[in-house]
């Protein structure tokens, strides 16, 4: 834990509790369509809480501020490439009610679409068309199986993949059972062994936050899924989640049972209503057969904010409120949901516990090449496959996109963990995707959601779209992130004459000295980036 | 400073630790000024405008000096390189959102944004970006105005609504670059729960929440206008408020143009006023207002006496009364709008003056 010399900060966050109805709000604004005019209201009057309040949650998330809308086309950079644009035009054409959405997690499928809450993967001009205007008629390739997207290498087994999504799953709990049998103390030094790390971007060891947790004088603990992907370019949980349900729920009754949590809260973004489908199903089976007796798994439906996938965001959205940070210090694992101690982790890194649990530290470790065990590296863009594809961490992008079937042409650029990552120039290619490497090099391994852009593509129109990404993902609530990223996009958009890109460097510089969380903070990375290694495209 | 007394340096000094200090309590303590715009001393802080952060010793980051909990043996600088940049940057990039060339918003205001942004040397040549927050709230309520050009979303007014007033009329509302003050669907705030307390234009550091009937006669920047500390008298809690005249007005007479609070911790009101407080001044200058006492003539026609005329024939009056009928013949009503003070006196007189308890005010029945 950071603690400011010695001493252990203070906390001054509001405390709720899992009773209090604020925490259904979005929930009820969901089942009443979203946020129609007098809506607010009416759950005001259920609930007891204060209409504006209502108001202000239903108008920060996309899924519920503009209810009329019913068909979102991804306007994620694999989805452009793949001809979202068009699709986009071709169904406000077909006279459905559309709108453009931040990236839909199925970069490997583009170009996606949501309906209502169902995302469609590789939508056709043709399907807008076919529709002749009918939302539920758009599309027609929405089955649970051809929501799987490719996984890779095609040879897996538990020896040499730790996740393995290709095996079959397995419902035993025998890891969860060996996990109590050795007891807390042993599973952290295991864990510490392994050298898991937080696979949502960060990187941070994940036995200092089990020790953190399990160390608290508060005996109230908390568990939370953080299932919220959204860092364009990353679907990999969502392929977790799909095909080993059973991993990530026996990773988070490890962690409950490891910590002295006995509750676990699932945060699955509400554009997986296929996946959440998957993992309730898995729940209920759970329960049948009592494998986890002392855990209660709770689920929760995002709203839309790519925000929330920040962590202490999405412990507001799970208490009902806007998805905006809290400041750190406290960290969750001394103040986390409803005030109690949390372990908040990705869905991949969770899905890592049992395997690390029953082949041991040691195994995992060895897995990685530069830093340990295997990773999910999820590839979109100019590739033959995209896809899914469990590797040693520290592969290079050509052995990546080797795996991947090759390269679309020539490369150009590449963004290594997401539209926070920037982009590098292809003299990187060698390099380990790894999170300190990249990190030394300014940019980051991220949730290694790898795009791949070739010499097609104009880099400052990449840019732009990964600025105007961020202006509409920012929360608002910081000045440099809300300023900075409207700013930043309306620069390189060129359309304010005053503006230029003469201030860049001192915008990102404030940006990212100035905000709140980690969005603010790179989201000048892709024009930085951009600037740096492709001045060319600027002229 | 006895020896077991635990300190904190801020830029140097030995600052002496007070229980539930931040950095910004200890170091207004010290004299050193840190810069603010979403902090209210009644509010929890959110450290949301990021204008006050300060490097600490160790810490990685700067961090908010509002909301950061001061602790012994911290060593705090606020006068570095790195905060300079940071404070110089930060406004620049809050310039290109808002107009910082107007020290004085509508009716007057002032706008702190823009006075910080000249004392710190912000660079202005940054470019202007088109707003994109939006005015939601109808438009239709006599009392307050909001200019969403000049909001800087720091949530102050809706944070005062809501941990305040716990009335909770107004929110933050979208998201992002357009983040914006709104009710509930945008509704009037006569038709929300605010009850025009106008606590959302005491906190508001730029003016963005204002007076609209200072906007209205286009009041002029409260620097130049004569404040007068005077006790509300709409209720007997006392609340002390600033009667804003603008000396020049009503023909060189002086208009009162606005009524604002004192600053926060200075008067038991702290900063607060109600609707009449705030907003029913009008009748300070209306034609109807008597402005001196009255007598009436033989001819039973009001004219205007003097004060000493006029208690002189008060007391007369009560005297003939008292002498023809008897003290209980008398009674005492006074009004609501004295002070507790004025009240204990009514009752004396009554008492002690008349010899009688028929005495009464008006909202104690």
């Amino acid at each position: 834990m950071p603690l400011i010399n010695g001493q252990r900060p203070g906390t001054i966050y509001l405390v709720s509790s899992p009773n209090d109805p604020r925490s259904t709000v979005p929930d009820r604004l969901a089942s009443a369509g979203g946020l129609s005019e007098g809506v607010a209201r009416v759950l005001s009057r259920d609930t007891g809480l204060h209409e504006a309040d209502i108001y202000g949650v239903g108008s920060f998330y996309h899924l519920l501020a503009r209810p009329e809308a019913r068909v979102r086309v991804c306007g994620g950079l694999s989805c452009q490439l793949a001809g979202s644009r068009e699709v986009l035009s071709a169904c406000k054409a077909a006279g459905l009610p559309t709108e453009e959405i931040s990236c839909l997690a199925a970069c490997d499928r583009a170009p996606a679409v949501l309906r209502d809450r169902r995302t469609l993967p590789s939508v056709t001009v043709e399907d807008a068309t076919r529709s002749a205007g009918k939302v539920e008629d758009l599309c027609s390739t929405d089955s649970e199986t051809a929501w799987l997207g490719t996984i890779g290498p095609e040879t897996q087994s538990m020896g040499t993949h730790a996740l393995n999504l290709l095996g079959e799953p397995d419902w035993s709990a025998e890891a969860f059972k060996a996990a109590n049998k050795m007891g807390p103390a042993a599973l952290f030094d295991l864990l510490e062994e392994s050298g898991l790390q937080g696979r949502g971007g960060a990187g941070f060891p994940a036995h200092i936050k089990w020790r953190a947790v399990a160390g608290q004088a508060v005996q109230k603990r908390y568990i939370v899924l953080n299932a919220d992907e959204g860092e364009p370019g990353t679907f990999k949980d969502r392929e977790v989640l799909m095909r080993r349900p059973d991993l990530v729920l026996e990773g988070l009754a490890i962690a409950a049972a490891a910590t002295g949590a006995s509750e676990v809260y699932l945060y699955l973004r509400g554009e997986f209503e296929v996946p959440s489908g998957v993992i309730a199903q898995a729940i209920a089976k759970l329960e049948e057969t009592n494998r986890y007796p002392d855990i209660t798994f709770h689920m929760h439906a995002g709203q839309g904010a790519y925000i929330c996938g920040e962590e202490t965001a999405l412990l507001e959205a799970l208490e009902g409120k806007r998805g905006m940070p809290r400041l750190k210090p406290p960290f969750p694992v001394e103040v986390g949901l409803w005030g109690k101690p949390t372990l908040v982790h990705n869905v991949e890194t969770i899905a890592y516990i049992p395997g690390i649990v029953l082949k041991g530290g040691a195994w995992f470790k060895n897995l990685g090449r530069t830093e340990p065990g295997t990773k999910l590296y999820c590839i979109s863009g100019h590739v033959q496959n995209p896809g899914t594809y469990e590797l040693p961490l520290g592969i290079s992008l050509d052995e990546l996109v080797e795996t991947a079937g090759g390269y679309v042409g020539t490369l150009k650029a590449f963004s290594p963990g997401g539209a926070s990552s920037g982009f590098l120039p292809a003299s990187e290619r060698g390099r380990a995707l790894d999170f300190k490497g990249l990190g030394s090099l300014g940019s980051m391994l991220g949730s290694a959601g790898v795009v791949v852009l070739n010499d097609t593509v104009n880099m400052r129109w990449a840019a732009e779209e990964q600025l105007r990404f961020f202006e509409e993902e920012s929360c608002g609530q910081c000045a440099p992130c809300r300023i900075g990223t409207h700013y930043l996009h309306a620069a390189v958009k060129g359309q304010e004459k005053s503006l230029g890109l003469a201030h860049v460097g001192d915008v990102a510089w404030q940006m990212n000295e100035g905000s709140i969380c980690g969005l603010g903070q790179a989201a000048a990375l892709p024009l930085t980036s951009a600037l740096k290694y492709f001045p060319e495209d600027f002229s | 400073m006895s020896p077991t007394t635990q300190t904190l340096l801020v830029d140097g000094h030995v600052v002496e630790l007070r229980p539930g200090d931040t950095i910004l309590n200890a170091a207004n303590r010290a004299d050193v000024s840190i810069p603010t715009l979403c902090h209210d001393p009644r509010l929890k802080p959110v450290g949301a405008c990021r204008t006050c952060l300060i490097e600490v010793e160790g810490a990685r980051r700067l961090l908010p000096a509002c909301a950061t909990p001061a602790t012994e043996g911290m060593k705090v600088n606020t006068e570095s390189e790195r905060v300079d940049r940071h404070r110089k940057t930060l406004l620049a990039l809050y310039l290109t959102d808002h107009d910082g060339t107007q020290e004085h918003g509508q009716g007057g205001a002032p706008n702190q944004l823009a006075s910080m942004a000249r004392e710190v040397g912000a660079p202005t040549d940054w470019g202007q970006l088109p707003s994109k927050r939006r005015g939601s709230i109808k438009d239709d309520n006599p009392y307050i105005l909001f200019d969403p050009d000049q909001c800087i979303a720091c949530a102050r007014c809706t944070r005062y609504c809501d941990e305040v007033e716990s009335v909770t009329a107004i929110t933050l509302a979208g998201r992002g670059s357009e983040t914006t003050i709104s009710t509930a669907d945008g509704i009037s705030l006569l038709d929300s729960t605010c009850e025009m307390c106008g606590g959302c234009i005491d906190t508001c550091p730029t003016g963005a929440m204002t007076e609209r009937k200072a906007a209205e006669v286009q009041a002029p920047p409260e620097s130049d206008l004569t404040k007068v500390r005077s006790t509300c008298n709409f209720c007997g809690v006392g609340c002390q408020l600033d009667l804003n005249v603008d000396p020049a007005a009503n023909d060189g007479r002086g208009l009162v143009v606005k009524v604002t609070s004192p600053p926060v911790g200075t008067t038991s009101n702290d900063g607060n006023l109600c609707v009449k407080g705030r907003f029913a001044y009008e009748f300070i200058n209306h034609e109807d207002r008597l402005t001196t006492p009255l007598i009436r003539d033989a001819d039973g026609v009001l004219q205007p006496a003097s004060w000493e005329a006029a208690l002189a024939a008060t007391s007369q009056g009560l005297a003939g009364v008292m002498e023809r009928h008897g003290k209980n013949a008398l009674a005492f009503i006074s009004s609501s709008r004295c002070t507790v003070e004025e009240n204990y006196l009514v009752q004396k007189l009554a008492r002690q003056g008349y010899g009688t308890n028929n005495v009464h005010q008006c909202s104690a029945t």
